[in-house]
C-alpha cells in the first residue's frame, strides 16, 4: 500500500480474474514438494561441498567472500575455529545467544541448519585463509597488546592470550580474534559484560574492563 | 480539538494492534526466513544490501510455506494504514459557480486509509514472489463519488538461478525472470520510482498533476516481463517489456478501472524498459550509480486501440548511498528522469478536430518534455527514530492544451516542486508512526494563483500523520 493507487470500479469482472491469479499462485505454493535441504553428506568431501555451497550462496551475503566481511556489523569468519563456529550456530539455533543482531539475523539462518550442515559450514570457514589485520592507532594498539598479553594482574584480569592464543588465533571453542572487526569485538565484550550474551567464563574475565581498555583490545586484535 | 481526538484515536488503534499481534507479529517473509524486518529493510520498504539479495534471488531464502512435510507457515501478511491529512488551506473558489468549496474531503479527520493482503513467499528454491491486494478505503469513482474499493497492488513473481564458477567465494551470477505490474517495482534500489520516497503519501491531499510515464503513471496497469542478471554483486542489467495487462495477464490489473475513459492505460505491443546499475559495498557503506528508462507507445484513449499511439521516451539516472550500522543508519537516494513526449496521435487529431481521442491528451505542441528530479536523505537511530528530508521537482514545456493557460493568458506549465520533511518512530519493527509535512514552492505551473482562482502553491502544503502496521 506504499503506492496505494486510487482506483475506480471496473465494468469488467475483476474478482474472477483476481481469484484466478491468486488460485494459480496458491496452487503453486500447495503443490510445491521441495523439502528443506537436510544436508546429509555421506563423506567428508561431500560435507565440505555442502558447507561451501551454503556459505557461498547465503552466508557470503553478509559475511563476505570466504568469510571476510566488509561491514563491521557482521563478524569475519575466515579462519575461525571450527568448534567455536559450531557452538555459536547451535546457540543461534537454540535461541540461547540473543543479542539483538543475532536475534534479528541469525536465529532464522541457523534455524534452517541441521547438525551436519552446521558442521559443514564451520569446516568451510575454518579452512579459509584468515583475514589480514587492519592498521589502527599505534598507541591504542600497543595498549591493547599489553592488555592482551599480560592482562591486569592487580585487578585480577588475566591475559587474553592464555585462552585465545599468543597471536589471538583461538583454540577449539575459544574464538579466533585476530583480524576481527574492532567494532564487533567491542560490542561482543559489552554484551558479555552486560550479560546480554551468555558466556559465564568470559563474563568473569571481562566484567571489570573499562570502555577504554575494550577499545584498545579491539583495536589490537583487529590489527593482527 | 478535532486533531486531539484524532491523535488519541490513533494511539488507541496502535496500542490495540500491538497488543493483539505481539506474539507473531511479523509479515510473511519474516516467517519464511526467521529473520526480522531490519535484516532486509532500513525501514519499510527501503532495502538493505541483504534485502536486495533476497529480492534478486526471488524471495527464496528460507523455507517454503508448504512442503510435503506440511505447512511451515501461512504465506500471508497484512498491512494497514490510518491517519490524518491536514491541508494548509482547504478551501477554494469553484470557477463555475463562484462558491467556496473544499479542496479535499475529510480534511483534519482521522481516517482509515486502507489495508493490504499479501500472498508472499518462497514456493521452491527457484520460485517466489508476492501479490499485494489493497482495499483503498478512500477511493472515489470516476465521477468523484467516494467509496471503498479494492484492487491489485504491487506484484512481483520471480524464477531465479545462480551460477558460481570453480573456486568462487560468492555467486558469480544471479539471474532471473520477473513477472510484475508496475515499471520499477522489480528494482532493488529505492532511488527508482515504484519504491521511492515518499513511501507513504497523504491519501487525501491535493497532488501535482504531471508525472512521467515511468513515475507511477502505469502502476498496476501493465504487465511487465523481464530478465535480469547481477554479476559479482557489482553490475546489474535488466531488460523488461511492458504490455497491456489484458487476456492472460489481466490478473495483474484486477480490480482496476478497465471499462471507462481515462481508466488503466492501454499500450501498444511490448514496450521496452532497460536498467543498468553499478553497485559496490565497502565497510558499512553501499553505493549504487545507475540508469534506467523506457519507451512507451500509448493509446490516447484506453478504450480505443484502433488509433495511432503517442510515444513517451523516459531516460533516467539514479544514485543511492547507504551507511548501515548499529545504531546509526544514513541513506540517500536521488533520481533524474527526462521524458520526451511525442504526441504522434493526439497532436494531429487535436489540431484538426479540437479534441483528442476519447479522454486522451489534447496537446497544443507536437512534442513536449517533462523533467523530474527527486532526492532524499534519511537518518535512523536504532532503526527506531528516523527523519527524512526530500526535495522534488517536475518541470516541463509549456502547453496550453495540456496545462491550460495562466492568469495572463500564457500557456500553462506542468511545474511543481517542493520539500518533504518526515519524522518516523517505530516502537516495534512492524509499527511506524509518521509525521510528514509537504511544502510546495510551485504547484501545477506557478507559485501563486496557479489555477486562476487565486489559489497559491503553498495552500496545498500538507501535514500528514500516519500509522502503518504490518503483521
Amino acid at each position: 500500500m506504499d503506492r496505494m493507487t486510487p482506483v475506480k470500479p471496473t465494468l469488467a469482472n475483476p474478482c474472477l480474474r483476481l481469484l484466478a491469479g491468486v488460485a494459480a499462485l496458491a496452487c503453486a505454493f500447495a503443490s510445491a514438494t521441495v523439502v528443506i535441504a537436510q544436508g546429509t553428506p555421506a563423506t567428508d568431501a561431500d560435507s565440505i561441498k555442502a558447507g561451501a555451497d551454503k556459505a557461498i550462496n547465503l552466508c557470503s551475503t553478509c559475511h563476505g567472500p570466504r568469510g571476510v566481511s566488509t561491514s563491521p556489523e557482521f563478524p569475519v569468519l575466515a579462519g575461525q575455529q571450527h568448534d567455536y563456529l559450531v557452538a555459536q550456530l547451535e546457540a543461534f539455533r537454540a535461541k540461547t545467544r540473543a543479542e539483538q543482531i543475532a536475534h534479528d539475523f541469525m536465529w532464522g539462518i541457523a534455524g534452517g541448519l541441521d547438525d551436519r550442515m552446521i558442521d559443514a559450514v564451520a569446516r568451510y570457514y575454518a579452512s579459509q585463509p584468515p583475514a589480514p589485520g587492519r592498521p589502527g592507532d599505534p598507541a591504542l594498539i600497543e595498549q591493547g597488546k599489553q592488555l592482551f598479553d599480560k592482562g591486569v594482574p592487580g585487578r585480577g584480569i588475566p591475559s587474553c592470550a592464555t585462552c585465545h592464543g599468543a597471536q589471538a588465533q583461538g583454540l577449539a571453542t575459544f574464538p579466533r580474534l585476530a583480524g576481527q572487526h574492532a567494532k564487533y569485538v567491542r560490542k561482543q565484550l559489552e554484551y558479555i559484560q552486560g550479560l546480554v550474551r551468555n558466556a559465564p567464563v568470559m563474563h568473569g574475565v571481562v566484567k571489570d574492563l573499562t570502555s577504554a581498555e575494550i577499545e584498545a583490545l579491539a583495536a589490537y586484535v583487529q590489527s593482527l | 480539538m478535532k486533531q486531539a481526538k484524532a491523535i488519541l484515536a490513533i494511539g488507541l488503534v496502535v496500542l490495540s494492534l500491538v497488543a493483539a499481534s505481539a506474539a507473531h507479529a511479523v509479515p510473511a517473509y519474516a516467517r519464511q526466513t526467521g529473520q526480522e524486518c531490519i535484516a532486509c529493510h532500513v525501514s519499510f520498504p527501503e532495502l538493505t544490501p541483504y534485502g536486495r539479495y533476497f529480492k534478486l534471488t526471488g524471495y527464496t531464502i528460507g523455507k517454503p510455506a508448504i512442503t510435503s512435510a506440511g505447512i511451515n507457515y501461512m504465506p500471508f501478511a497484512l498491512m494497514a494504514q490510518a491517519g490524518v491529512t491536514s491541508t494548509r488551506h482547504n478551501h477554494t473558489t469553484d470557477p463555475d459557480t463562484g462558491e467556496t468549496v473544499e479542496v479535499t474531503e475529510k480534511n483534519n479527520q482521522f481516517t482509515f486509509s486502507g489495508a493490504s493482503l499479501f500472498l508472499a513467499g518462497k514456493v521452491t528454491d527457484y520460485l517466489g514472489g508476492f501479490v499485494q491486494w489493497t482495499y483503498d478505503n478512500l477511493a472515489t469513482t470516476g465521477d468523484g463519488t467516494p467509496g471503498g474499493h479494492s484492487g491489485i497492488d504491487n506484484t512481483d513473481i520471480r524464477v531465479v538461478g545462480r551460477y558460481s564458477g570453480p573456486g568462487a567465494a560468492e555467486p558469480d551470477l544471479i539471474y532471473g525472470f520477473t513477472l510484475h505490474n508496475n515499471p520499477t517495482v522489480q528494482d532493488v534500489w529505492n532511488s527508482t520510482p515504484a519504491f521511492g520516497f515518499p513511501y507513504t503519501a497523504a491519501p487525501l491531499a491535493n497532488t501535482p498533476a504531471a508525472a512521467t510515464q515511468i513515475d507511477g503513471t502505469l502502476a498496476q496497469q501493465v504487465a511487465g516481463l523481464g530478465v535480469y542478471a547481477f554479476w559479482k554483486k557489482t553490475l546489474y542489467a535488466e531488460v523488461s517489456f511492458y504490455r497491456t495487462a489484458d487476456d492472460a495477464f489481466s490478473f495483474l490489473r484486477a480490480g482496476q478501472d478497465t471499462g471507462t475513459e481515462g481508466g488503466v492505460a492501454a499500450v501498444k505491443g511490448y514496450n521496452p524498459y532497460w536498467r543498468l546499475a553499478y553497485s559496490h559495498d565497502y565497510g558499512p557503506n553501499s553505493i549504487m550509480v545507475g540508469t534506467y528508462g523506457m519507451l512507451v507507445d500509448r493509446y490516447p484513449s484506453n478504450l480505443d486501440q484502433s488509433t495511432p499511439t503517442d510515444r513517451f521516451r523516459d531516460i533516467a539516472t539514479d544514485f543511492q548511498y547507504q551507511y548501515i550500522t548499529d545504531p546509526h543508519t544514513f541513506t540517500a537516494q536521488a533520481t533524474y528522469i527526462y521524458e520526451k513526449q511525442s504526441y504522434k496521435a493526439s497532436f494531429p487529431v487535436t489540431l484538426s478536430t479540437g479534441s483528442g481521442f476519447g479522454a486522451g491528451p489534447t496537446p497544443a505542441n507536437p512534442d513536449d518534455t517533462l523533467r523530474t528530479f527527486k532526492a532524499k536523505a534519511t537518518y535512523y537511530r536504532e532503526r527506531k527514530y528516523g527523519g527524512t528530508v526530500a526535495y522534488f521537482s517536475t518541470i516541463g514545456t509549456s502547453d496550453a492544451g495540456l496545462y491550460g493557460t495562466d492568469a495572463e493568458g500564457n500557456a500553462g506549465r506542468p511545474d511543481s516542486s517542493g520539500f518533504i520533511f518526515e519524522l518516523d518512530y517505530l516502537p516495534v519493527q512492524y509499527v511506524r508512526l509518521m509525521l510528514q509535512y509537504t511544502l510546495y514552492n510551485k504547484f501545477n505551473g506557478a507559485s501563486t494563483n496557479y489555477d486562476g482562482t487565486g489559489r497559491n502553491a503553498r495552500d496545498n502544503n500538507t501535514l500528514f500523520l500516519n500509522v502503518w502496521v504490518a503483521f
